[in-house]
């Protein structure tokens, strides 16, 4: 058990290429980290600086309390299941999961006990005597966690587990990963370009683009207070609707003008950037889809829109809208409230009105995409 | 190396009232059918001559090795099958005092296994290090063995002569002084099991390092026992290498006829000894050294396929 | 031009555009070439400057240990308790001054350098029936180029030592503690293991292949030759003159034998890599077609001149080939010819016999790789193929071919080299001949370089121009293969087939 600290870190390949910049980030003592970010954002660089795989350009890292930029990964107390599950497909699932326990040369009666025992908590007891081969990709996917855990480490790695698994299989893993993480009680650090799994697996959640931080915080943070339109956009599904709009003060009191709709900020949108000393300017306004709601068609407080494509979900519509230059935003619909006449009437080249509170909405600087409200500029 | 695909054996036709395209099974017309028929025959035919080309020698070659030594004759004759089938030339070649056959045929089978057990060891070092190991040097040292086989191999030899010749390894020191010059530049002929070990995923040996394996131990562990083609492969190229080989040998050899290998020994009788007489002892030396090693390379085929075209598709 | 005039070109033209490209592109990139090596030799001087300035703040800012260890190599790491390096740096030492300066002056490294610019002064002669041997020109030049890799060896040993004194004073300083002789050995066999593997090849190479070429690049700029063979006779250096005889055309130079054969050389390296090249995938494509039975049976009836060794096979053939072997004797006896077929007797004639033997043994190998690649053609490219329209000859030129070309590419290249060298198949068939008196320096007119290189070696003891001949064919392959390495697009992008 330790935690795992991140100083300055910094990845220059041999190419000069820097792909990681001065990353820095404490993890405490049997948290679930994930690092998530679109492909090429660095988050597999970081989880493999951390595994040894890759050596640290700059900086320090500290597994518990000791330097390990120059250990090797097998003396860093860590374990990793890799995307492709990487399993010895020479030797048995068995053999697999004792592998490490017999480098270290472990006694044979105890490296029984803990294959068997870890078999059992992933259910894969039946298959210890198969080949890799003659798995499934979900059953070597628990190999390979096995495999893992049988060394009871003190940081366990996991680089995109679920993604060479189909849709279905991989909702099941995530549930089981979460059991899992009950029952070996360690620090994780979990890689995904999934927001789906960040969300839903973290303690906390590291949000990277291009080799840098973006935010770090609780799922519920980087979903509510999103620090940027980066995070804002990439956390929630569907994304963000962003708004070409402009923040009017007057006195103590801000509006947004959006697409010749006055929305009025009250509560804490208005205290925040009171607080932040905002004046008047271009923003981005970021509304999401799930908080906009259809309007009557003779609503004043309303915003006008085109229907480009309409997508049936089963308990909700998804509407593309355009508005003015603002293309594709998005609209849920929950088709419970929706009247026969209504429903039909929602199809591509119709005309809609829609409005939203101005409690949920985000409010962001166009020209450094950092937000007003959580960040001071 | 992905999945082996075969044509699938249907027609594809667009309809275009329906504005679809559909698979249909072949419904060949008859004229069709018969050009496809006629198309096999002849690749038959082609194939049957070619089989009839490539196999006549070697069939002309074991006839002659029959024919009688003592009532017919021992050169070159306008006839193809014995008059008398007999053992004389296998006799003379193993019992004959004058005869250094036997001796030809252990001085290369020694220097075969030699080599193939040293050479593997050292080639599988080489490709392994520069396939799987990341370290100072590696693009370096790949270059410099792309450079130096450039040079005509046979232009070290005269240097070489000279250094085993102080040493003792010529002439009569021939043998291990093969199998020294075999070996010493082993490695570099790395490429095609590079080529191999560059397939297995690296993942694998980052995972059986978190494991806590030495690159040691990832290499015996993990990767050799996954490796047992490319292993077969190139200790089947090295055992037949020095079956062949005809300039080291006949240089280092030279003059010492005991220490020859049977290709140089066979070589000096049809081309320097008066061959009239040693043609049909040529021929059926030639058989017993072609039918064991054939013998080896036809068991060992399927590995020697996968080397080839997996080398030459990584190139 | 633009990229769309480009692609609407024909193949040949494209081709002819890029062959141009890189004739217009060469002094460039010549230029650029020069350049690099003014940049490399720029940085090697300051790499110079920078460990000369080095090694000053070492010796200055050092322990004693440490300024001990610029005389005795490997002081400091046995007296910081890296024993183990500290032995071997030691070792290294006395061995290198041991071979420097050994008693017998005649085998120290010293008497070898110091004769390297005459190779050798004193000549052997003879006092009654006494023999006294004088220098012996072979040894000092090898042995002087010895001494060279030792001394470049021995710096890069000393440097390594004092760094290490100053890397390891300041590792102690920072409080860490140094490797222990136990821990170095175990990462042998793990941070360090490519050593490990590396170590027994590369010296194997160093003493096989480097220093034998290095000493005949040398002995190429020599008159080391039949009358002047160490022990009894010195050799010394003489310049160019080697090259002058090889390539000249006076009538008592090679050069005209020289041209001809180089010409052949490339003929046959021509016909050798790309006949068989096309023959063996056409092969290929019949036994695979679809509805072609026994696959298998075909395949292993044409490896068989793969599996059998060359000599047999080859020295057989060639015997059946002879004037009065079987295939005349039979034709005769058959009454379609009244005298035999000169095969190695009339130069086209041999010629011709070569490279028909040759794909008699290539094509199994070919048919074999051309298998390999057909099979991972993907399946749905001849079917977007035949929805597009297209026939079996359309899809074998648009689709198999182009893949085959570019998968194989590398592999041209190499085979193309290999075949250059190709010594047995010549050899063993027709020993190069029919001689001629038309050509000089007893070369035949099927030999090739590499063939008429070891019959000066081993017949004529020609050792310096068969020096001379082992860089010309250097240089012609090494031309042939920047010409394809820029012209090939797989050659150009190996990496990205791994």
């Amino acid at each position: 058990m330790a935690s795992v600290s991140l100083q300055h870190i910094k990845k220059v390949y041999d190419n000069g290429v820097e792909v990681v910049h001065d990353f820095n980030l404490e993890i405490k003592d049997k948290e679930f980290i994930v690092f998530v970010g679109p492909s090429g954002c660095g988050k597999s660089t970081t989880l493999r600086m951390v595994a040894g795989l890759e050596d640290i350009t700059g900086g320090e890292l500290y597994i518990g309390d000791r330097l390990v930029n120059d250990v090797e990964p097998k003396d860093r107390d860590i374990s990793m299941v890799f995307q492709n599950y990487a399993l010895y497909p020479h030797i048995t699932v068995y053999e697999n999961m004792a592998f490490p326990l017999r480098l270290r040369k472990m006694d044979k009666e105890e490296i029984h006990k803990r294959v068997v025992q870890a078999a059992e908590i992933l259910g894969i007891t039946e298959y210890l005597g198969r080949k890799p081969k003659a798995l499934s990709g979900g059953q070597r996917q628990r190999v390979a966690i096995g495999r893992a855990i049988v060394r009871d480490p003190s940081v366990f790695l996991m680089d995109e587990p679920l993604s060479n698994l189909d849709a279905k299989l991989r909702n099941q893993m995530r549930a089981e990963i979460i059991l899992l993480r009950k029952r070996v009680d360690t620090t994780f650090i979990y890689v995904t370009h999934d927001q789906t799994e960040a969300m839903t697996l973290g303690d906390r959640i590291v949000i990277m683009q291009n080799g840098y931080i973006e935010q770090v915080g609780t799922p519920a943070e980087v979903f509510d207070t999103p620090h940027n339109l980066f995070v804002a956009g990439f956390i929630g599904s569907p994304q963000m609707n962003f708004f070409k709009a402009k923040l009017n003060k007057s006195g103590e009191s801000y509006s947004v003008l959006v697409h010749g709709h006055t929305v009025q900020l009250e509560g804490d949108r208005a205290a925040l950037l009171k607080e932040h000393n905002v004046s008047s300017q271009e923003i981005v306004l970021g509304v999401r889809p799930e908080h906009i709601a259809l309007a009557q068609d003779d609503d004043p407080n309303s915003i006008d829109g085109e229907i480009l494509v309409n997508e049936m979900m089963g308990s909700e519509l998804h509407l593309h809208v355009r508005c003015g230059d603002d293309q594709n935003i998005i609209l849920r619909v929950p088709t419970i409230d929706l009247s026969p006449e209504k429903r039909r009437s929602l199809v591509s080249g119709n005309h809609i009105r829609f409005s939203f509170s101005s409690k949920v909405v985000q409010i962001f600087d166009p020209k450094s995409e950092k937000s007003l409200l959580w960040t001071n500029l | 190396m992905s999945k082996k695909h075969e044509i699938p054996e249907v027609d594809i036709v667009v309809d275009h009232e329906a504005g679809v395209i559909r698979e249909v099974k072949p419904q060949q017309t008859r004229s069709k059918k018969g050009h496809e028929r006629r198309v096999n025959t002849s690749i038959y035919v082609i194939l049957v001559l070619m089989s009839i080309i490539w196999l006549a020698p070697f069939v002309f070659l074991v006839f002659q090795s029959f024919r009688s030594y003592l009532t017919e004759s021992g050169g070159m004759e306008a006839y193809l099958l014995p008059k008398t089938w007999s053992l004389d030339n296998y006799r003379w070649l193993l019992t004959d005092p004058n005869s250094h056959f036997l001796r030809w045929y252990g001085n290369t089978l020694i220097i075969a296994i030699f080599v193939a057990v040293l050479q593997t060891i050292i080639v599988l070092s080489v490709s392994y290090a520069l396939s799987r190991l990341r370290f100072r040097g590696r693009k370096l040292i790949m270059n410099m063995v792309l450079v130096l086989g450039l040079f005509p191999g046979f232009l070290t030899m005269i240097t070489l002569y000279f250094l085993l010749k102080q040493f003792g390894l010529t002439q009569s020191g021939a043998i291990p002084g093969l199998i020294l010059i075999y070996v010493a530049s082993s490695g570099m002929g790395y490429y095609i099991s590079k080529g191999f070990f560059d397939t297995i995923p690296k993942a694998l040996d980052e995972s059986a390092r978190i494991d806590g394996a030495t690159r040691f131990q990832v290499f015996l562990k993990i990767i050799m026992p996954l490796s047992k083609p490319i292993v077969i492969y190139t200790i089947l190229m090295a055992f037949m290498a020095p079956w062949g080989d005809y300039v080291f040998a006949s240089y280092v050899a030279f003059g010492s006829e005991p220490n020859y290998n049977v290709a140089v020994g066979l070589y000096r009788w049809v081309n320097v000894n008066d061959y009239q007489g040693y043609f049909t002892r040529f021929c059926a030396g030639g058989v017993l050294v072609a039918v064991p090693v054939t013998a080896l390379f036809m068991a060992l085929q399927k590995y020697y396929v996968e080397g080839v075209t997996g080398g030459a598709v990584k190139g | 031009m633009t990229d769309l005039d480009y692609l609407k070109l024909s193949g040949a033209g494209k081709f002819a555009y890029n062959l141009g490209q890189f004739f217009r592109n060469l002094p460039g990139r010549l230029l650029g070439g020069l350049k690099g090596i003014g940049l490399w030799v720029a940085r090697l001087f300051q790499s110079l400057g920078k460990n000369l300035k080095d090694l000053v703040v070492t010796f200055r800012e050092g322990d004693w240990k440490t300024r001990l260890s610029y005389l005795v190599m490997g002081f400091g790491s046995c007296a910081r308790g890296q024993w183990g390096r500290g032995i071997l740096f030691f070792l290294f030492q006395t061995l290198f001054n041991l071979y420097m300066f050994f008693p017998n002056a005649q085998f120290s490294g010293c008497y070898y350098l110091a004769k390297l610019n005459t190779l050798g002064t004193v000549e052997t002669y003879k006092e009654g029936r006494k023999t006294i041997y004088g220098d012996n020109s072979f040894f000092i030049l090898l042995y002087g180029i010895l001494t060279i890799f030792f001394i470049i060896a021995m710096i890069y040993t000393w440097r390594l030592n004092v760094k290490q004194n100053r890397l390891n004073e300041q590792f102690l300083k920072s409080g860490h503690k140094l490797k222990s002789t136990k821990e170095d050995m175990a990462a042998l066999l793990d941070e360090q293991f490519h050593k490990t593997l590396l170590a027994l090849p590369t010296l194997g190479v160093a003493l096989f292949t480097i220093l034998p070429i290095i000493f005949m690049i040398l002995v190429a700029f020599t008159n080391f030759d039949a009358t002047h063979q160490p022990p009894s006779k010195l050799f010394t250096w003489v310049g160019w003159d080697n090259f002058h005889q090889l390539l000249s055309t006076d009538t008592t130079s090679y050069g005209d034998t020289f041209r001809q054969v180089l010409l052949w050389t490339l003929i046959w390296a021509f016909f050798a890599t790309f006949l068989n090249y096309f023959l063996g995938m056409l092969v290929a494509i019949m036994i695979n077609k679809k509805g072609i039975k026994l696959k298998k049976l075909w395949r292993t009836v044409l490896v068989m001149t793969i599996a059998i060794p060359q000599f047999v096979s080859l020295l057989y053939v060639s015997k059946m080939f002879a004037a009065d072997g079987l295939i005349n004797t039979y034709l005769m006896k058959w009454g379609w010819i009244s005298s035999p077929v000169p095969f190695w007797t009339d130069p086209g004639w041999a010629r011709f016999t070569i490279i028909l033997i040759n794909v008699w043994i290539g094509i199994p190998y070919l048919m074999l790789i051309a298998t390999g690649i057909l099979m991972n053609i993907p399946a749905d490219l001849y079917e977007s193929a035949r929805i597009d329209g297209a026939n079996a000859f359309q899809m074998y030129r648009k689709i198999t071919l182009p893949y085959m070309l570019f998968v194989t590419g590398p592999y041209l290249l190499t085979s193309f080299t290999g075949n250059i060298n190709n010594f047995n198949v010549i050899y063993l068939l027709s020993q190069g001949k029919p001689l001629s008196l038309e050509l000089s320096g007893n070369a035949g007119y099927t030999d090739l370089l590499i063939t008429w290189l070891y019959k000066m070696t081993v017949s004529d003891t020609n050792y310096k121009l068969a020096a001379t001949m082992g860089i010309l064919v250097f240089v012609v392959l090494a031309i042939i293969n920047l010409i394809a390495y820029n012209l090939i697009p797989s050659v150009k992008n190996e990496e990205d087939f791994q």
